[in-house]
């Protein structure tokens, strides 16, 4: 009963005309963010934060996840069109859908990919109503040790999946931590790190750093690529798949779905993973895997569903556990915090209007991404025909806006600019900004808890391992630590072992 | 291990260093009640020095950095250039007028469109960003003596 009137008490919050405006408004910028090569999710919610700032927490929450599940199924729009992915987890879309396209059947792939993404997010949804309560209530037990072993768990996997240099994302996350120090000493409250500037005192904010790191970092990136201009067009009616696509992709989408959640759900693996892991599923079961990267309708549907599942599955240790699944999830945490909620089990319990709005409004945003991205895909497919040249200038008057809006500070656009250097530097050495900014939102946290398991211990560090929870906890941050290292060592055997 | 790879790992190892000693000589590891303001920051600096002196010594990666060249460098360059001008001159001229003078070159720089197209776009958008900010979310902008609007 609980559950039927939580959820009914979430509707009643979703159903309100400015929070359908807000999912609308989020799920349109979410497809053209998403169909723009070079402005990734994580961009586009830095982004937008800010314009959260005047609403209610709740309002703001629901744009940006309507956003998110947008960006999704908008990078596959570039994916099929020019064989661009607008955003890392339509990369392996292209392969069978740029190949679709090719055969003048762009159509029939941009239709599945949305009815793809619309099941598997609506699926995704109902997992997260149920699996979230759960693990919230199982959380709510959790001490200080408990706490810093989760935080390490999500630190340690997302960075160990966080770029193709396990060494180079590790120094990135401990970059991030670094940066966590600055400001006030959340036990003492002692300045610490500040140099005696007052901006500093008040430590280093993720919104700059996110804004820049991907926002900005991304557009110097940017102009210096050469951009492929979206030809021809795409109708409505063509849109539609027929009964023989629908009934080659059903079962995929399904698998798809299941992979999606299931991947999605890790702390750290997020979409990206999902969907190549979805597409290799895919191919293994097909009893024609020669077609694929031929244009196999299959090849489209299994990736896409399983990437929106994955970014509904992202939310789950977000909202629960109060570490994010995805660089993405990592910058929607930072806005809880701004906002003044904490993420984590009590969220439940102290914020239900909250949580129960925002899941509620995830089915609002998942029938408006299927009407949208099928009714307005013509007007989508012309929007992101934008020049660079244009639409460059304009993402960094934004930037410059959204970091000038934290606290009305040039210095937090100033920090902006650095870390908007720092970003595109970042990239271009193989550093990981994802990891960075996830460090410097849960620095602090992991701080708190792991001096508060300190003072509370008579062993140490011990403390650590003699709890069963976070002594698996600690197995499992080892283990992901150890399993980059482990297959370094493996793949150069011969060679000196930091080769 | 490229050139930019060993100089950036000289400079982590100089800024973990740095971190480091300026949490010994500053802040304190221990208190009475458990571990001080300094305890975290010696091991993460501690730690970070120890993934740069990995990074400087190892072996084996060598794939080359695509660094931009002609066009698309001075195209980039140009772009920071003047985000620098205008995050510089955003207190002095306000945020709309800097806003417009910002897009208004830039646009024209990187696009060469015709003169309407990029005044279209500059004034456009100042105004646009300025009824967002301003006018929606009441954020107070940097302004220039008077509101032109």
């Amino acid at each position: 009963m609980d559950f039927l009137a939580n959820l009914q008490l979430g509707f009643s919050v979703a159903f309100t005309p400015f929070n359908i405006l807000m999912a609308v408004a989020g799920v349109m910028v979410g497809i053209l963010i998403g169909a723009l090569p070079g402005v990734g999710p994580p961009s586009g919610v830095a982004m937008l934060l800010p314009l959260t700032f005047g609403m209610d927490p709740t309002s703001g929450i629901i744009m940006l996840a309507a956003m998110y599940a947008g960006t999704m199924y908008g990078g596959t729009i570039t994916a099929v069109l020019i064989n661009t992915p607008g955003e890392s987890a339509s990369v392996v879309t292209c392969l069978d859908g740029y190949a679709m396209a090719q055969q003048g059947r762009a159509g029939p792939a941009l239709g599945i990919a949305a009815i793809g993404s619309f099941i598997a997010g609506t699926v995704g949804v109902v997992l997260l109503m149920l699996v979230s309560p759960a693990l919230a209530k199982w959380s709510l037990s959790f001490g200080p040790p408990e706490t810093f072993a989760l935080m390490l768990v999500g630190l340690t996997t997302v960075t160990m999946l966080a770029g193709d240099d396990p060494l180079k994302a590790y120094v990135s996350m401990l970059f991030g931590l670094t940066l966590a120090m600055v400001g006030f000493d959340i036990i003492s409250g002692e300045p610490r790190y500040g140099f005696g500037i007052p901006e500093m005192m008040d430590g280093v904010d993720f919104l700059p750093v996110a804004i820049g790191l991907f926002g900005l970092g991304e557009v110097f990136a940017g102009t210096e690529e050469k951009q492929q201009v979206i030809k021809g067009s795409v109708r409505l009616r063509e849109v539609l798949p027929g009964l023989a696509d629908w009934s080659r992709s059903k079962w995929a989408i399904a698998r798809g779905t299941a992979m999606g959640f299931a991947v999605g759900v890790l702390p750290g693996a997020g979409p990206t993973v999902a969907s190549f892991l979805a597409y290799t599923l895919e191919k293994r079961v097909s009893k024609t895997p020669e077609q694929f990267g031929k244009g196999a309708i299959e090849g489209v549907a299994a990736p896409e569903s399983a990437n929106n599942a994955a970014a509904t599955a992202a939310m789950v240790p977000m909202l629960t556990l109060g570490i994010p699944g995805s660089a993405t999830t990592a910058i929607m945490l930072g806005g809880l915090m701004m906002w003044g909620l904490r993420p984590g089990p009590m969220l439940f319990e102290k914020n239900p209007q909250f949580v129960w709005g925002l899941i509620a409004s995830q089915y609002i945003a998942n029938v408006l991404l299927l009407i949208l991205s099928t009714v307005f895909i013509p007007l989508f497919v012309r929007a992101v025909r934008i020049p660079y040249s244009i639409l460059m200038p304009l993402i960094v008057v934004f930037c410059v806006t959204g970091a000038y809006s934290l606290k009305n500070s040039p210095w937090d656009v100033g920090q902006m600019l650095v870390f908007g250097v720092l970003g595109y530097l970042m990239k271009k050495l193989g550093y990981s900004p994802a990891a960075l900014v996830l460090a410097l939102v849960l620095g602090p946290l992991a701080e708190r808890a792991l001096r508060q398991s300190l003072i509370i211990s008579d062993a140490g560090i011990g403390i650590l391992f003699m709890r069963p929870i976070s002594a698996v906890l600690m197995a499992i941050a080892i283990v992901a630590v150890a399993v980059p290292i482990v297959r370094k060592l493996r793949g150069n055997r011969g060679q000196s072992p930091i080769s | 291990m490229t050139k930019a790879d060993r100089v950036t790992a000289v400079l982590l190892l100089v800024f973990a260093l740095g971190f480091t000693g300026t949490a010994l000589k500053y802040y304190p590891y221990w208190s009475e009640t458990g571990p001080g303001q300094g305890f975290l920051p010696v091991w993460l600096g501690g730690g970070m020095a120890g993934l740069a002196l990995l990074l400087l010594f190892r072996r084996g990666r060598n794939e080359a950095i695509e660094w931009p060249r002609g066009e698309g460098l001075r195209h980039m360059l140009v772009l920071l250039a003047a985000t620098v001008v205008f995050v510089s001159f955003l207190k002095t001229l306000g945020m709309v007028i800097s806003t417009a003078a910002y897009l208004a070159f830039v646009v024209w720089y990187l696009g060469r469109h015709r003169w309407w197209v990029t005044l279209g776009v500059a004034a456009g958008a100042a105004l646009l960003n300025w009824l967002v900010f301003v006018h929606w979310l009441r954020v107070p902008f940097p302004e220039m003596g008077v509101w032109i609007f």
